[in-house]
């Protein structure tokens, strides 16, 4: 073959293969110029390729030149065609296309709004440097009762206001009954560490009020204790200063005022100021010697604050909710609103 | 606790406005409730704590606010001119009863003009009582004074009291009594009455008698004035369902010296309004509960824990303006006996409590230096937020239900134990749904979650048509022989997947808390759960939960109008394994290589343990094998036999696998299963 010949059909494959590069619309028709132009088994510069074998002998180096010079070429225009099919929009705009139809659904569970709140009290509890502990909800009477400084002719102790178990706890022939405050806690951790301690106890507590609005037979209570020398109840009323502040935010007020529990004396009752008012949010006070005496401590070495929570009151007042008995009923649409 | 402004101006000066002083008391510990303003007079509302008995009479606000204000306290003295007639020559009481009754006293008054109340009376007691009907001078008179000392008095028509005495007794079985408000009641052993030789007149401390209450014929009254047990008033007025100012302030201590001083002011203003002679003495049967004690404080055990200095100086008197009777005083201790209407003074630490209160707890700074702790986020907590979080992406809302139940949830299912369910004496009230309070009394100590939550899954069904998918985590209370009860806590959940959806959730918890947990599934005999779509979960042989569709048995128990699915797990399990800090492992950044199966296999040959085969089968290569599908074909298989189509990857973590090292553990894992299954594959 002359070189003439040669090159000129080295030179139509060029023409040819730039046009079916630029030509092309889509990935497949692209694909299917490389396929047709530079296809490793049939492509047509393979092909060409091959013709380089017929072309005379003194020729050949002009001619391999130009062989090279082309299949860049090719190899440039398809490298050109290629991106700038990557950098158009890939398809023509579909008219039926709705972007505001519904997203495929995905449905979240939500977390107990009673959860949600605990976990916030737990939080901010375990930042003041308390931590977590938990005990059992049917008790004996020692430490719903005894331990915590409520004699039997307490009227606390009523049994039409406490769920008693009708079986008394065989071993000990203590009377059993649902918890009625999480203070039992206090008395279970003390009995088993020595001081200091600080600790909140979260969780269940029964007291046998007819469901209404705003009572509930079981509820949750959050309680906080701390023991150690020197403790005061400046150290009562710091804590109680941090934990409204981080739960209510930087400029919210608190006050305690004098109350009474058979546990604590002094007794107080914590107040934060919110929209123009007090609100009553808990009580609290310093542990009555005879508790620290009936855990084993020394009441004349060490000193200590207990304070307890109604986490559904806390709850409510948060989410604006009115009717305890909501939080109980588990109406999916109730319990996703939070 | 009701307080008139105007009658209290009677014992102390109030020159401070109405705000400034419900303020101030609120602070020293009388609650404000409210305040309602009757004409120039404000009643005012304080809560008063049971500790407090002596702020149940006017005498005793009164009292607070001469200790705050530190102004004079005017208590009025009683004198009393008595006729010759003693009461004791013709009349007598006999006590019987001293562990229900502990002192009972007695006035007379011969020749009473028994009519209506004076004006400034009535008005005074319709500022304390709301809605107060005066019934007559006498008997106005008893509760005025009741309201002004805390002491509740009660006056019977000397003329209806038969056999010229009172007994005080314990009622007997089943006595009958015809109380002022005209409702019969029927006595019970343990009642205190108050009785004459024929029959109880008054159940003592709680309520009078319709037939010796004092009335316009009445010429001669017995004015009682007593201190009973608390403790019986307490469950009396429980028993009868009859609670009355006098049963509220009988059921704390009340002040002794109180109450002789009672007796007396009242048969003085009987015979200033009222008129009459008073029969000289008393009968004072009885002792009074009351024992002075002496107690010390130590000044400076209120730094200790009021955490301020108080002036030593302040001290005495706050606790002198209180009625402490000071023994010793000097300048490191003080020696007091506190007054008889302080019966809640009897520590150390109650003298710091009431000169902290008085002094002002709004004092104590609230910037102490509470010194740093740390904390330690334990793992219950860790392993509970990753299943919130989990079962919250799943779809599931988080529930909360009641830990009592009634019997036919308690009985339906309890897989966790066959001992009967701990019951509670008291039924839980107003927990139930409409649809379902007939069910039975909620005293049953729930031994699993589930009946409760397809209870909340009716209540969805029933009032939104909402297909409910909730879980709870939650304890059950298993009964022990020797000990509490055991709590394990409990993660149920109810929904509307199929099976192998449930079972998929339990699947990734476990895997969720331990990438590594292999769960058998067993069969489950739970009527409540459908035989062939349901499981007991074991790990390691130990069962620890169950899943599975909820039996048409089941629906029809629950009143559920759609199939649900439950589920129950031990949160222990799922925390005993749990890795909450995972360690890293190199991933291979070889290709793998996939080769699928198609088994032959007998029917009974559960997935476990074909892919268990499978895995140990496939050598060190092995990375996972996956289910697709089962198949039956009884034509070319014959009965008893199906296909399991299963995918098997492999990857080197070294070098890149060759078609020979895959076709070799291919080879292994057919022979292996054709030893061990009796498996051939498909040709």
């Amino acid at each position: 073959m002359a070189l003439q010949e040669f090159v000129s059909e080295l030179e139509s494959l060029c023409t040819a293969a730039n046009e079916a590069f630029s030509k092309a619309e889509s990935g497949d028709q692209l694909e299917d110029g490389r396929v047709e132009f530079l296809g490793a088994k049939n492509g047509r510069l393979k092909s060409a390729q091959k013709l380089l074998g017929s072309v005379e002998k003194s020729d050949k180096p002009a001619a391999g030149q130009k062989l090279n010079q082309i299949k860049k070429a090719i190899q440039a225009a398809f490298e050109e065609a290629k991106s700038r099919l990557v950098n158009a929009v890939e398809d023509d705009l579909d008219e039926t296309f709705d972007p505001t139809l519904p997203g495929a659904p995905i449905r979240m569970g939500r977390l107990h709004p009673i959860t949600q709140t605990i976990e916030e009290l737990k939080d901010i509890m375990g930042r003041l440097g308390f931590s977590i502990e938990e005990g059992p909800e049917i008790e004996d009477d020692w430490h719903n009762f005894e331990a915590l400084n409520i004699p039997r002719e307490h009227p606390a102790r009523d049994p039409l206001d406490n769920f008693y178990l009708a079986t008394a706890n065989q071993n000990s022939g203590q009377p059993l009954l649902l918890r009625s405050q999480t203070s039992t806690v206090q008395i279970r951790v003390m009995e088993n560490t020595p001081p200091p301690i600080r600790i909140i106890s979260l969780g269940r507590v029964y007291r046998p009020d007819t469901a209404d609005r705003t009572h509930y037979p079981m509820f949750h209570q959050m309680e906080g204790l701390m023991i150690d020398v020197d403790v005061t109840m400046a150290d009562l009323k710091t804590v109680l200063r941090l934990f409204a502040t981080n739960y209510l935010g930087e400029d919210v007020r608190i006050r305690i005022r004098p109350s009474f529990f058979p546990f604590t004396e002094p007794s107080v009752e914590a107040d934060y100021y919110w929209n123009g008012k007090w609100v009553e949010f808990g009580g609290a006070g310093m542990v009555d010697p005879n508790v620290l005496q009936s855990v084993g401590y020394d009441p004349e070495t060490v000193s200590g604050f207990a304070f307890g929570l109604g986490v559904e009151r806390l709850c409510m007042r948060r989410h604006s909710i009115t009717d305890i008995r909501d939080l109980f009923t588990n109406e999916t649409r109730f319990l996703h609103q939070f | 606790m009701i307080v008139s402004w105007n009658w209290l101006k009677d014992y102390v000066d109030l020159n401070m406005d109405h705000d400034e002083l419900v303020e101030r008391l609120t602070m020293s510990g009388l609650n404000h409730e409210g305040s309602k303003q009757i004409g120039d007079d404000f009643a005012i509302d304080l809560e008063v704590t049971s500790n407090r008995p002596d702020c149940l009479g006017h005498f005793g606000v009164a009292r607070e606010i001469a200790v705050l204000y530190q102004t004079e306290l005017n208590i009025p003295t009683v004198e009393l001119a008595s006729s010759k007639e003693k009461i004791a020559d013709s009349f007598k009481v006999e006590l019987d009863c001293e562990d229900l009754c502990y002192r009972f006293t007695a006035r007379l008054i011969r020749g009473v003009k028994v009519g209506p109340s004076p004006g400034w009376l009535v008005t005074r007691l319709q500022a304390v009582f709301p809605g107060y009907k005066s019934i007559n001078n006498v008997a106005d008179i008893t509760n005025y004074v009741m309201m002004e000392t805390g002491q509740p008095l009660h006056a019977f028509d000397y003329g209806k009291i038969k056999g010229g005495k009172i007994v005080v007794r314990s009622a007997t079985k089943d006595e009958e009594f015809l109380a002022i408000n005209h409702d019969r009641y029927r006595l019970d052993e343990g009642v205190c009455v108050i009785a004459d030789s024929e029959r109880p007149m008054a159940v003592g401390g709680v309520m009078g008698g319709a037939d010796s209450e004092v009335s316009e014929q009445t010429v001669d009254i017995l004015i009682e004035a007593a201190e009973f047990s608390p403790m019986s008033i307490r469950s009396t007025a429980r028993q009868l369902n009859l609670h009355s100012p006098a049963s509220h302030r009988f059921e704390r201590p009340i002040d002794p010296t109180g109450t002789d001083y009672a007796s007396q002011r009242c048969c003085q203003m009987i015979l200033d309004l009222a008129g009459g002679e008073l029969a000289g003495g008393i009968i004072d049967e009885g002792r009074s509960s009351f024992h002075a004690v002496e107690v010390t404080l130590r000044f400076r055990q209120l730094k200790r824990i009021l955490g301020i200095e108080i002036p030593a100086d302040v001290v005495p008197g706050i606790l002198a303006a209180l009625g402490c009777e000071i023994i010793k005083s000097d300048e490191s201790v003080l020696t007091v006996i506190p007054p008889t209407w302080r019966r809640d003074l009897s520590r150390e630490c109650d003298l710091i409590e009431e000169v902290g209160r008085i002094y002002g707890f709004d004092k104590i700074p609230e910037t102490a230096d509470v010194p740093m702790a740390a904390t330690v986020k334990r793992n219950e907590d860790r392993v509970a937020i990753k299943i919130r979080s989990l079962m919250t992406a799943a779809g599931f809302d988080e529930s909360m239900t009641a830990s009592l139940v009634p019997e036919p949830w308690s009985v339906e299912f309890s897989p966790w134990t066959d001992q009967a369910p701990l019951v509670s004496s008291q039924p839980m009230l107003g927990v139930l749904e409409k649809a379902s309070k007939d069910i039975g009394r909620v005293e049953f100590a729930r031994r699993s979650l589930v009946p409760s939550l397809l209870e909340s899954r009716r209540i969805n069904e029933h009032r939104g048509g909402e297909e409910a998918e909730l879980f709870e985590i939650a304890k059950v209370y298993l009964p022990n022989v020797d000990s509490l009860p055991s709590e394990p806590l409990k993660l149920s959940f109810v929904g509307s997947r199929d099976y192998y959806a449930m079972k998929g959730l339990v699947d990734a918890l476990f895997v969720e808390m331990n990438p590594g947990t292999k769960l058998d599934y067993k069969l489950c005999e739970e009527k409540i759960m459908n035989r062939s779509r349901g499981s007991v979960v074991q790990l390691n042989g130990k069962t620890v939960g169950f899943v599975g569709e909820v039996s048409s048995y089941g629906q029809a128990k629950f009143q559920l109008r759609k199939a649900c699915s439950v589920a129950e797990l031990d949160v222990s399990a799922l925390l005993m394994g749990a890795i909450l800090v995972p360690q890293h492992e190199k991933i291979s950044g070889q290709p793998p290589v996939t080769r699928d199966f198609n088994f032959v296999v007998d029917e009974s040959l559960r997935w476990n343990d074909l892919s268990k085969s499978v895995s140990e089968a496939a050598g060190e290569i092995f990375e996972s094998v996956e289910y697709v599908e089962t198949f039956r074909n009884t034509a070319k298989d014959g009965p008893d036999k199906k296909r399991i189509l299963l995918s098997v990857k492999f990857r080197s973590s070294s070098t890149t696998l060759t078609g020979e090292d895959a076709d070799h553990a291919c080879q292994s894992i057919i022979a292996s299963c054709r030893e061990k299954h009796d498996a051939s594959l498909v040709s």
